[in-house]
C-alpha cells in the first residue's frame, strides 16, 4: 500500500463518524449530564452534584437490582454454555436427522423475546400449576413466578430457552473445526471420550467458548425483555434487573436524573466484568 | 458501472427513504388538528365515537385520538420529546400532581365550565398539585367510589347482609370460606388492586391530618398506617390461593362468573364486570374499617379530568373540545355507560349497582385516595404486593417509610409541592 | 473418517429434547384455536370446537396488515442502508488499520457495544423529536447507525482475510478507491453481506424497546409494539392474544422456514468471523 491515505477512504468514514456522533456518542454525554441533575427528563432541572450517585449506594431497591441482575446472568450465562454445549456435541456426532434437528434447536433465535415470554408467562402461570396439582406435587401447585424465592428460576428457564439456539449453532461451527484426524489418533491410543473431549475438544473451540461467554454475559447483564413479559419486575421488585428499574424508576417514575447515574454506574460495571471476563478466558485460551 | 453513480448509491436511496417518510407525515392544510390523548383502555371506543361527533358539529378541527399501552410512561415520553398533546384525559392521582407542579397543564380557574362542577371535585384536582398556588390545573369528568363490589346473589343464599362494620365484614368472609366460596379475589399481577382496598383503609384510620404531619416529618407511617395495614392484611388471608398470578381482568371475570363473593374494587370495575355477563345484581358498599358505621367514609376520587397543554397551539381549538366533552348530555351519557359518578352539579347516576354507596355521594361524606399522595417513584404497589403475600406489617411500614424519605431526600422539586393547596 | 455408524440412542434423546423448543409453540397453536371457556387445567389438550375467529379477531384488533407492513417497511429500509453503508464504513477502516486515526476509530464504534441503552434512551427520544425523525424513517437511520458497533467489528475481520492482491491490481488498472470497494470488494463480501442482513432483519423486526421511545405517532406501531398493546388491553383474551402472537411470529418463523440453511450459516459467520 501507498504511504499516503486515498481521500476517499476519509469520505467512507466520515458520514457514519457524524452521524454515530450525534446519535450515540451527544446521547450518551447527554445522559452522563442529566446523571448529575435532578431532571424528570422534561422541564426545568438544577444540578445536584453527585448526590444521585451518593443516593444510589443506600438504596436497597438499587442494590437488590445489581445483586438480582448478577444472580441471573452468572446463572444463566454458565446454563446456556453447558447446554449448548452438549446439545452441539450431539449434534455433531453420528446421529439422524442432523438437519432437521439442527433447524429446530434454532427457532427461538428468531422469535421476539416479549412475544416467547408472554407464552412462557401462561405456561409457568397456569398450565405448569395445573400439571402440579394434577400430580399431587403440592410445592409447585402455585405459579413459579409469584414467589420471590423462585422467580428468577423462570426467567432463566425462557433466557436459556431462547439464547441456547445461538449458542448451539457457535458451537458446532466451531466443532466443525476440530480436525478429524486427532480423534482417530486418540482413538487408537484408546483415550476414553471425556478424556477426549478434555484434551481435544474443549482446547481447540476455546475460541468459540470464549466468544459465547462473553456475549451472553454482556447480554444477560442486560436483561430486560424476558422479565417485562414474565413478572415485570414483582412480586414487589424482587425480580427487577438493572434496566428495568432504570426503566421503571426513569420512565414511570419520573427520575430520569437518578436512573441515569444509575446507568452510568451500570455501563462501568459492564466494561469492567466484561473486560475482566475477557482476560480469564483469554489465559486460558490455547489458540484461535 | 460507472464508479460515481455507484459512489452516490447509498446516499441518494437514503436520502429517497427518508425525504419519502417526512413527505408522508407532513399534515393536511385547511383543518385544525389536535391530539387527545385518552388513558382509558375500556373507554377506547366511547371517545372515539365522541371525537366523531365532534368532529361533525366543528367540520374545521379534526380530532386524533390516541390511546397508548401505559399511559403514564407514554405520556412522559411524548413529555420528553416536547410534544405535549393538545388534549389530555388522566386519571387524577399522584402522577397527575407531579406533572401539574411541573406546569405541564393549562391553568382552568377562570373557565366557565368550572362553575357547573361539584366543587368537591375540583378542591381534589387542586390538592394534587397546582402549576402556580391557586391554579386548577385540569376539568374534572367523571368520578368514582371505590369500596367493596359484591354479588347480592350469594350474599341472599348465604343469608348475610351488607356488611356495616370491619368486624362484620371478616365475619361474612368467613362464612363465605366455611361455605366453600372464594370471600376475596386476589390480583395481585396488577400490583394497583391492593392499594383499592388501602384507600378506605388508611383514609379511616389514620387520622385526619396524617399527611400533612407525614409531609412535616411530624409522623410516620409506621404509627399512622399500622392499624390499616393489619386490617388489610386479614381480609387477603381469604383470597383464592395464589392471589399473585392473578390479574384485574381474571378478577373480574371470576366475579361475573359467580365464583366470587366480593372484590375490593370501586364503580370503575362495573362496566368490565358486565362485560362478563353476569347472572346477579352488583352491590356495592363503602368498605367499613372500624367497628362503628358513622365513621365510615367512601373513598371517590377524580376517575377522568379532562385538561390541555399549557403552551399548546391550538387552546381554543382544545377548549372548544374540553366544553364539548363537560356537556351535561355528554357526562350524564358517559357516567351511565361507564358507571362512573358525574362530577357535574345537579346530575345524579341511578345505576343499582351503585345504590350502596349513592348516600355517602349525596351527603358528602367522601375522601379522596391516599395512595395519590404518592408520586411514582415511591414503589407503593410493589411493595404492597410483597407486603399482601407476607403480611409483615412491620417490615412494609418500615420499607414505606424508608422509601419515602429516601426519594424526598434525593428530589429537589415535587413531593413536597403535592401536598400544598 | 471411519465407516459411520449411527448413534440411535443419542438421535432420540436430542429429539426428546427437541420437544422442549416445539412445545411452546405447539402449545401457543392449541390455545390461538380455543375459545375462553376451554382455557383452564394445563391447556395442553386439543380444542374440542377449534374457532377459527381468534385469528380473525387478532387479525381487526392489531390492525394486523397496517402493522405488518410498517415492520416489513422498517426491517427492509434498516437491512438494505446497513448493508450498503456499513461495509464500506468497514472496509474504509479495516484497510487503514495501521493508522492510527482509523484505528481509533474502530475502537470508538467498537466500544459502543458496551453501552448499555437506558444511558441513551431518554436523549435519543428527545434528538430524535427534535430533528422530526420521531417516525420510521428515523428508526431506520437509528438502527443503521447502532449497528455499525457489530457490524463494523464482524467486517472488518471478514475484509482483513480478503487478499490485497486483488485491489492492487485494479488500482494498477487505475480504478478509484470507490470502483475497488463497489465492484471488487462488495460483491467478495456476499457472504458477510447475508450474515448482517440476517441479524439486522431479526433485530429490527423483533425490536420492542426502541419503536417503542421512537415511534410518536400510533400509526406507526410495529409488531412487537401492538402485542404490548394488545396484551395490557384485552388480558384475559388470551386465544385471540395467542392467535395475535402467532401472527407476529408467523413472518419470521416462514422466512426461516425457507431460508433455514442460509440463515444459520449467516448467524453462524457473524460470531465466529
Amino acid at each position: 500500500m501507498t504511504g499516503r491515505v486515498p481521500r476517499a477512504f476519509y469520505l467512507m468514514v466520515l458520514p457514519a463518524f457524524v452521524l454515530f456522533f450525534v446519535f450515540h456518542t451527544i446521547p450518551v454525554l447527554q445522559g452522563i449530564y442529566y446523571s448529575f441533575t435532578d431532571s424528570p427528563g422534561y422541564g426545568p432541572s438544577d444540578l445536584v452534584g453527585f448526590q444521585n450517585y451518593i443516593a444510589l449506594f443506600t438504596d436497597g431497591r438499587v442494590l437488590h437490582a445489581y445483586w438480582f441482575t448478577l444472580l441471573i446472568a452468572a446463572v444463566a450465562t454458565v446454563l446456556v454454555n453447558v447446554v449448548a454445549l452438549a446439545i452441539a456435541l450431539g449434534l455433531n456426532s453420528r446421529i439422524k436427522f442432523k438437519t432437521t434437528l439442527r433447524g429446530i434447536y434454532f427457532i427461538p433465535n428468531v422469535l421476539a423475546i416479549l412475544v416467547v415470554g408472554y407464552i412462557f408467562a401462561y405456561l409457568f402461570n397456569n398450565s405448569l400449576p395445573a400439571f402440579a396439582t394434577k400430580l399431587g406435587i403440592d410445592s409447585l401447585s402455585t405459579s413459579l413466578l409469584t414467589d420471590s424465592s423462585t422467580a428468577w428460576i423462570g426467567i432463566v428457564i425462557l433466557a436459556v430457552w431462547q439464547a441456547a439456539a445461538f449458542n448451539i449453532i457457535i458451537y458446532i461451527a466451531g466443532l466443525q473445526t476440530v480436525p478429524a484426524d486427532l480423534y482417530e489418533a486418540a482413538d487408537l491410543d484408546g483415550a476414553s471420550t471425556w478424556r477426549q473431549f478434555r484434551s481435544i475438544t474443549f482446547p481447540m473451540i476455546a475460541g468459540f467458548f470464549t466468544i459465547n461467554m462473553v456475549l451472553s454475559l454482556k447480554s444477560f447483564l442486560q436483561i430486560f425483555d424476558h422479565i417485562m413479559a414474565l413478572t415485570n419486575g414483582g412480586p414487589g421488585t424482587d425480580t427487577e434487573s438493572v434496566s428495568v428499574l432504570i426503566y421503571k424508576g426513569g420512565f414511570q417514575g419520573g427520575e430520569y436524573g437518578y436512573q441515569s447515574a444509575n446507568s452510568v454506574v451500570f455501563f462501568l460495571i459492564i466494561v469492567a466484568l466484561s473486560i475482566m471476563q475477557l482476560r480469564v478466558l483469554q489465559r486460558r485460551e490455547v489458540s484461535v | 458501472m460507472p464508479v460515481s453513480v455507484g459512489r452516490a448509491r447509498p446516499f441518494v436511496v437514503s436520502l429517497i427513504l427518508v425525504a419519502g417518510f417526512l413527505t408522508a407525515c407532513a399534515g393536511d392544510g385547511s383543518r385544525t388538528t389536535i391530539t387527545f390523548f385518552q388513558f382509558k383502555p375500556e373507554a377506547q371506543a366511547y371517545f372515539q365515537d365522541l371525537a366523531d361527533q365532534f368532529e361533525k358539529a366543528n367540520p374545521d378541527v379534526r380530532v386524533v385520538v390516541d390511546n397508548p399501552a401505559e399511559p403514564e410512561t407514554a405520556l412522559r415520553t411524548r413529555l420528553v420529546k416536547n410534544d405535549v398533546p393538545d388534549v389530555m384525559s388522566l386519571n387524577a392521582n399522584g402522577a397527575f400532581g407531579e406533572w401539574a407542579t411541573a406546569e405541564i397543564f393549562r391553568d382552568f380557574r377562570d373557565e366557565p365550565i368550572l362553575d357547573d362542577v361539584n366543587p368537591a371535585y375540583v378542591d381534589i384536582v387542586k390538592n394534587l398539585g397546582q402549576g402556580t398556588p391557586g391554579e386548577v390545573n385540569g376539568v374534572p369528568f367523571a368520578a368514582n367510589a371505590s369500596g367493596l363490589l359484591y354479588n347480592e346473589q350469594l350474599f341472599a343464599q348465604q343469608r348475610i347482609a351488607a356488611p356495616r362494620t370491619f368486624d362484620e365484614l371478616v365475619d361474612a368472609a368467613e362464612k363465605f370460606k366455611a361455605a366453600g366460596i372464594t370471600p376475596f379475589y386476589g390480583m395481585l399481577a396488577d400490583t394497583w388492586t391492593a392499594q383499592s382496598p388501602l384507600a378506605p383503609l388508611t383514609a379511616q384510620t389514620q387520622g385526619d391530618t396524617f399527611f400533612d404531619d407525614r409531609f412535616a416529618g411530624r409522623t410516620d407511617f409506621a404509627t399512622g398506617w399500622h392499624e390499616a395495614m393489619e386490617k388489610l392484611a386479614q381480609l387477603f388471608r381469604y383470597t383464592q390461593p395464589d392471589p399473585l398470578s392473578k390479574g384485574y381482568e381474571d378478577g373480574t371475570a371470576a366475579f361475573a362468573r359467580g365464583e366470587v363473593a366480593m372484590l375490593l374494587l370501586g364503580s370503575y370495575a362495573i362496566p368490565q364486570i358486565r362485560a362478563g355477563k353476569p347472572k346477579f345484581e352488583i352491590g356495592s358498599i363503602a368498605l367499613p374499617a372500624t367497628d362503628d358505621p358513622s365513621k365510615t367514609t367512601l373513598v371517590s376520587g377524580v376517575d377522568v379530568v379532562l385538561t390541555a397543554s399549557r403552551d399548546g397551539e391550538h387552546p381554543d381549538e382544545s377548549q372548544r373540545f374540553i366544553d364539548f366533552l363537560m356537556g351535561e348530555q355528554v357526562v350524564s351519557e358517559y357516567c351511565k355507560a361507564q358507571v362512573a359518578v358525574p362530577t357535574r352539579k345537579g346530575l345524579t347516576n341511578t345505576d343499582p349497582a351503585l345504590a350502596g354507596v349513592q348516600p355517602y355521594v349525596e351527603s358528602g361524606r367522601i375522601v379522596g385516595f391516599t395512595d395519590h399522595q404518592f408520586i411514582p417513584a415511591i414503589p407503593l404497589g410493589p411493595l404492597l404486593q410483597t407486603f399482601v403475600v407476607d403480611g409483615d406489617v412491620d417490615a412494609f411500614l418500615h420499607d414505606l417509610d424508608d422509601s419515602w424519605d429516601k426519594v424526598a431526600k434525593r428530589r429537589t422539586w415535587g413531593l413536597g409541592a403535592v401536598k400544598q393547596g | 473418517m471411519k465407516a459411520a455408524r449411527t448413534n440411535w440412542w443419542l438421535t432420540a434423546l436430542l429429539a426428546v429434547l427437541a420437544l422442549t423448543i416445539l412445545i411452546p409453540l405447539y402449545f401457543a397453536i392449541v390455545t390461538a384455536l380455543k375459545t375462553t371457556d376451554q382455557l383452564g387445567g394445563t391447556g395442553f389438550g386439543l380444542p374440542d370446537r377449534v374457532r377459527w375467529e381468534n385469528f380473525a379477531d387478532a387479525w381487526r384488533l392489531t390492525n394486523f396488515p397496517k402493522t405488518a407492513l410498517n415492520s416489513a417497511l422498517i426491517t427492509v429500509g434498516a437491512v438494505v442502508l446497513t448493508l450498503l453503508t456499513n461495509s464500506m464504513v468497514a472496509y474504509a477502516i479495516a484497510r487503514n488499520m495501521h493508522r492510527r486515526l482509523f484505528r481509533i476509530l474502530f475502537y470508538y464504534f467498537v466500544s459502543a457495544l458496551f453501552v448499555p441503552f437506558p444511558i441513551i434512551m431518554l436523549p435519543v427520544a428527545k434528538l430524535t423529536a427534535l430533528l422530526r425523525l420521531d417516525n420510521p424513517g428515523g428508526l431506520i437511520l437509528l438502527y443503521v447507525v447502532y449497528g455499525l458497533a457489530f457490524n463494523i467489528f464482524i467486517f472488518t475481520a471478514y475484509i482483513n482475510s480478503i487478499p490485497r492482491e486483488l485491489e492492487e491490481a485494479a488500482v494498477t488498472d487505475g480504478a478509484s478507491t470507490w470502483g475497488v470497494f463497489w465492484r471488487i470488494i462488495f460483491p467478495l463480501l456476499a457472504p458477510m453481506n447475508a450474515t448482517v442482513g440476517i441479524l439486522t432483519c431479526l433485530w429490527a423486526w423483533n425490536d420492542f424497546l426502541l419503536p417503542l421511545v421512537i415511534l410518536s405517532d400510533p400509526g406507526w406501531a410495529t409488531l412487537p409494539l401492538v402485542q404490548y398493546v394488545f396484551q395490557s388491553q384485552f388480558q384475559t383474551n388470551y386465544p385471540a392474544a395467542f392467535a395475535s402472537y402467532l401472527m407476529a411470529m408467523a413472518p419470521m418463523l416462514i422466512v426461516y422456514l425457507f431460508a433455514q440453511r442460509w440463515v444459520i450459516s449467516g448467524v453462524t459467520r457473524g460470531a465466529i468471523k
